[in-house]
């Protein structure tokens, strides 16, 4: 029954500094501090999938979202002189008015899942299965690999290609917007 | 963490022992590295305080705590603080997360009138299921520190170090984690355990569906993924920020790079980030590639098991894993002087030149080396009769 409490103490600890970090994102004016906030969100979002027993998912999560992309956020937005960009934030009646909005969807978010999370009771029950044995968590990272390149193997070549398109479009404007790689 | 008061005391201690154990070896490791260097500067080093100039390591922790105190004006106080924190935690974690030695096993036993039941204590200061993913996870997070101090400092020279190193960071993770693709599928496993599990044996493999053994080598992974372990050791120079990677911290060109602002015990903090990630790469070469903490044929726990059949289970299994804790602090230990010896060997690498490595060279390479280790493991092991 401690165990119980513990599981669920801890759920909520992450759930709440999630939101936290998540409304962090969105409403500081400083970019540095909304990429750095996002980077918690991500770790925070690692913990919960650990708390549920996918510690395939968690790891690969804080390794590709916090331990990479963020990283390249974080270092882009250092290279830049952010000073028009924190006093466009700073005030304003429209960047107001966009933080106000982000901020209703969030609690409009939060409203539907507590009149929602009556229905859930079949996702409990599976989650409350313990897992965190060696075997267990081995045999979920095989079925995940299983499904991804048999069910799903279709949408996820596609996103590969979509992602390829994306880095190639990249280069292709950067090369035409001109600086160290521009084509003459 | 345990289901009595023993066994959570226990585990406790274990996470502050092993925290300590990688904290402690900086300063043995500075003292390597200093006379190290002067061995192979043909200089004496420090040889003054004490026997071999060992306490001059005192003398420098004390130095350390007792500078100035201070912030440099126009910096971000918060992110200058925090980042010396950050730059010991990923360290910490993942060295957490990698088995010492194998678990030891205790009978149960009366104490204080009591009886304590059976135990089972990993030598390690959490197991996880998915080791592997874990430790690659923490690593991956310790271009933060330098990130934040860089910034934190609001100097240019702080900041092109933080730059350098992110964007290093960013270049080499990509190889480091394709070359260890190839061990995951040598081994099939996530879990240290059973990576050194497997290799505590004799060398032995199937090869079109006969069996082969060579009874007088290891069944170590340097000879299934000799590529990936040069790879994979390329890769952490880079992670660790060691020359020839050490572009961050480029004294000829940023002063000192991101930790340009530091003094005192803050700066002695990062340096405890690098050794501790250092040790890292040497504990995860050793289990990767060098058998862990098994030496076959001499230390194994089937060998001492034999050994010591005249102990009681207890004694056996404590003086088991000791000894196998020993033979894995010798292989890192010798992975630690490589890494060492390679910072007074090598000059810097160009920033062009780093970038070429990293992208045009490793990656291509560790690609070729996961999809030539699937082919062959597929070839190997299907059936051929």
């Amino acid at each position: 029954m401690s165990t119980f409490i513990i599981s669920n103490l801890w759920f909520y600890v992450l759930a709440l500094s999630l939101i936290f970090f998540a409304f962090k994102v969105v409403t500081s004016a400083n970019p540095i501090h909304s990429a750095l906030h996002l980077v918690l969100t991500m770790m925070g979002v690692a913990g919960l999938f650990f708390h549920l027993n996918a510690q395939f998912i968690a790891g690969v999560q804080v390794i590709v979202y916090a331990g990479a992309v963020m990283v390249l956020f974080v270092m882009v937005l250092m290279l830049f002189d952010l000073k028009h960009e924190f006093n466009a934030f700073a005030k304003g009646l429209v960047s107001g008015f966009l933080k106000l909005m982000s901020v209703a969807l969030v609690v409009g978010y939060l409203v539907g899942v507590f009149l929602e999370s009556g229905e859930s009771k079949g996702v409990k029950a599976s989650l409350t299965t313990s897992g965190d044995q060696t075997s267990t968590q081995l045999q979920v990272t095989r079925d995940l690999a299983q499904l991804l390149y048999t069910k799903y193997v279709l949408v996820f070549e596609v996103l590969g290609v979509l992602l390829l398109v994306v880095a190639i479009g990249a280069v292709a404007i950067s090369r035409i917007q001109g600086g160290t790689h521009a084509k003459h | 963490m345990g289901s009595d008061i023993f066994e959570f005391s226990i585990n406790g201690l274990k996470i502050i022992i092993i925290f300590m154990m990688m904290v402690q070896i900086v300063p043995l490791l500075v003292w390597v590295e200093r006379r190290g260097s002067a061995y192979i500067q043909n200089r004496f080093g420090p040889n003054r305080v004490g026997p071999l100039g060992l306490t001059q390591l005192l003398a420098d922790a004390v130095k350390f705590l007792t500078k100035e105190e201070f912030v440099p004006q126009g910096s971000y106080k918060f992110f200058f603080y925090l980042a010396p924190v950050v730059a010991l935690i990923p360290a910490a974690l993942a060295f957490g997360a990698i088995p010492l030695s194998i678990p030891i096993q205790v009978e149960a036993f009366t104490m204080m009138g009591r009886n304590w039941g059976p135990y089972t204590f990993p030598f390690q200061s959490f197991e996880l299921g998915l080791g592997v993913v874990f430790v690659l996870g923490a690593s991956s997070l310790a271009a933060y520190a330098l990130l934040l101090a860089g910034y934190g400092s609001n100097n240019k020279y702080s900041l092109f170090g933080a730059l350098r190193a992110s964007a290093q960071t960013i270049s080499y993770e990509l190889s480091m984690g394709l070359s260890i693709v190839g061990v995951l599928l040598v081994y099939n496993t996530f879990n240290f355990t059973e990576m050194v599990a497997q290799q505590s044996g004799p060398l032995a493999f199937k090869f079109l569906g006969n069996d082969l053994l060579i009874s007088w080598l290891p069944n170590w992974g340097i000879f299934y993924q000799p590529l990936g372990a040069i790879l994979l050791f390329a890769a952490f120079f880079a992670e660790t920020n060691r020359l020839p990677f050490d572009l961050p911290e480029a004294e000829g060109e940023l002063v000192a790079g991101y930790h340009t602002e530091y003094g005192g015990f803050k700066m002695n903090m990062f340096y405890i980030g690098e050794y501790g990630h250092m040790l890292v790469a040497s504990a995860l070469m050793t289990t990767f590639f060098f058998g862990g903490y098994t030496l076959y044929p001499w230390l194994t726990p089937e060998s001492l098991n034999q050994a010591l059949s005249s102990f009681s289970p207890t004694q056996a299994s404590l003086i088991t894993a000791f000894s196998l804790h020993l033979v894995f602090l010798v292989k890192v230990l010798f992975f630690l002087w490589i890494f060492i010896h390679v910072r007074w060997t090598l000059p810097r690498f160009r920033y062009d030149q780093l970038m070429d490595l990293g992208w045009k060279t490793m990656l291509p390479w560790s690609l070729v080396n996961a999809i030539v280790t699937a082919v062959i493991i597929v070839l190997m092991r299907s059936h051929w009769s």
